[in-house]
């Protein structure tokens, strides 16, 4: 099983805060369904990858979209936490005859049911961290939850789109 | 000693976990209450390099729309010029004897001045929305100087590097601006609440004042950040709340900030003076 990334995820991470800088930024629904595109490369990141390494990649992320969407921090916050409870997410999802050595996150390999969990579970403490920082305080705590929800199936929905697009269903390919 | 290693070892990926989120708390922290020079944000350099490269593409599908605002406010400027010069036909004034020249006060009044910079980045639809502009230290904007454009407030200046800045838009859930009611002279206090860009809310306006549908909004003028009587927007609806002792008016903004394209950096002259003046009486500035 790979632990390590590989060129393909330094690609992946070039591309995703690509996506979320140039385009997610303008692509905002009815002012509430925001596209956190880029947590993308946290999720699809290998299984088994060794968890500082994870905890640091989380930071990078989160920081570069900070610096670019000029909230300092508060990204950065929201991936870190993302990062850390990523292993203890896949953990209580093992499945019966644990991980594979081909598993990777990808929708045909490991099945909707599984794939739906992981990705929802994940987005929703992500997009939590993120709208709560950004009001600080728990004022119009309706508003914010609604974002939350809609900003969780908006994402969740395109992440879904990229993986039927782009990831194949032979176990073997991926990384 | 050792014992102390390995539960450091065994306990590492929370270790770190604690670490960076304590960073992280660190930078939002600081970030809120921090106005001076720009590292990591919008306005460093290589970022600012990517997004003026970005606006570079998009401003092409907004050439109309600049155009036309451009003229509108040539039009403006150039009604205004034209009374002065009526004015300065019929005056007399100027060729009476010196000695019976009545020395006003707006003689003594020192200009402000207004650094033109482009938005090379621009939000609306968030909480806190902020703008990026392609002008820095090398054009004289410095912190904490107000933004404006031709029809309006814009916000304000919060970091610099050389070359761009960043500003606090009006559309910032922490950004108060201290307006009055144009035709009573009434101040209260501008901001936005989140939603609808268009419109902010005007606060701490007393219920004995008789504010109408469609009264003007202006900046007040009682802060070193806006001159006087820049336009806010107007209001749009009033309502009278029975658990608070002040209106909760809704008013229309007047700039349309999501299509911005030009503003003005307001430079004002005598700030330094007289927030020194303010300081030393032990006043507090009216917002921060």
């Amino acid at each position: 099983m790979k632990t390590s990334i590989g060129l393909n995820n330094i690609l992946q991470f070039i591309l995703f805060v690509a996506l979320q800088i140039m385009l997610m930024d303008n692509l905002v629904l009815y002012g509430t369904g925001f596209c956190y595109i880029y947590v993308a490369f946290l999720l699809f990141l290998p299984i088994n990858i060794n968890r500082l390494l994870l905890l640091f990649l989380g930071f990078l992320v989160g920081f570069t979209v900070d610096i670019f969407y000029d909230t300092m921090g508060i990204h950065a916050a929201a991936s870190v936490l993302l990062a850390f409870l990523r292993p203890l997410l896949l953990n209580l999802l093992t499945p019966r005859d644990g991980y594979d050595i081909s598993d990777s996150v990808n929708i045909h390999v490991m099945g909707k049911g599984w794939f739906l969990t992981y990705t929802f579970t994940l987005l929703l403490i992500h997009h939590a961290a993120v709208f709560f920082l950004e009001r600080i305080s728990f004022d119009d705590f309706l508003q914010t939850l609604l974002k939350i929800v809609l900003s969780v199936v908006f994402t969740g929905i395109v992440m879904i789109i990229l993986q039927l697009l782009f990831f194949s269903p032979k176990r073997t390919s991926r990384v | 000693m050792r014992n102390l290693f390995a539960f450091i070892y065994r306990f590492r990926a929370f270790l770190v976990f604690v670490l960076l989120e304590v960073l992280c708390v660190f930078m939002i922290v600081h970030y809120n209450t921090y106005q001076g020079a720009a590292f990591f944000n919008s306005a460093n350099k290589y970022i600012g390099e990517v997004l003026e490269f970005q606006s570079g593409i998009t401003d092409y599908f907004r050439l109309t729309n600049v155009n036309s605002t451009l003229a509108r406010e040539n039009a403006v400027l150039r009604q205004e010029l034209l009374q002065y010069r009526k004015a300065a036909l019929i005056d007399s004034a100027s060729t009476l004897d010196t000695t019976f020249f009545a020395n006003t006060d707006t003689l003594k009044q020192r200009p402000f001045i207004l650094h033109a910079g482009r938005v090379i980045n621009n939000s609306v639809r968030r909480t806190n929305n902020t703008l990026t502009l392609a002008i820095g230290t090398e054009d004289g904007v410095e912190p904490g100087m107000g933004v404006i454009a031709s029809n309006g407030v814009v916000g304000r200046i919060k970091t610099v590097s050389k070359n761009y800045s960043t500003a606090t838009s009006l559309l910032h859930s922490q950004m108060l601006i201290s307006a009055k009611i144009k035709k009573n002279n009434t101040f209260g206090t501008i901001k936005w609440t989140g939603g609808d860009y268009r419109t902010a809310l005007l606060d701490y306006v007393p219920l004995h004042i008789e504010p109408a549908k469609g009264d003007t909004i202006v900046t007040s003028g009682y802060n070193t950040v806006f001159p006087e009587g820049i336009m806010v927007g107007t209001i749009s609806s009033i309502a009278k709340e029975p658990d608070r002792s002040f209106y909760t008016i809704r008013v229309k903004l007047a700039v349309d900030f999501a299509q911005l394209s030009y503003v003005y950096v307001v430079e004002n002259t005598q700030k330094e003076e007289r927030e020194e003046l303010e300081q030393n009486a032990g006043i507090l500035p009216d917002e921060d």
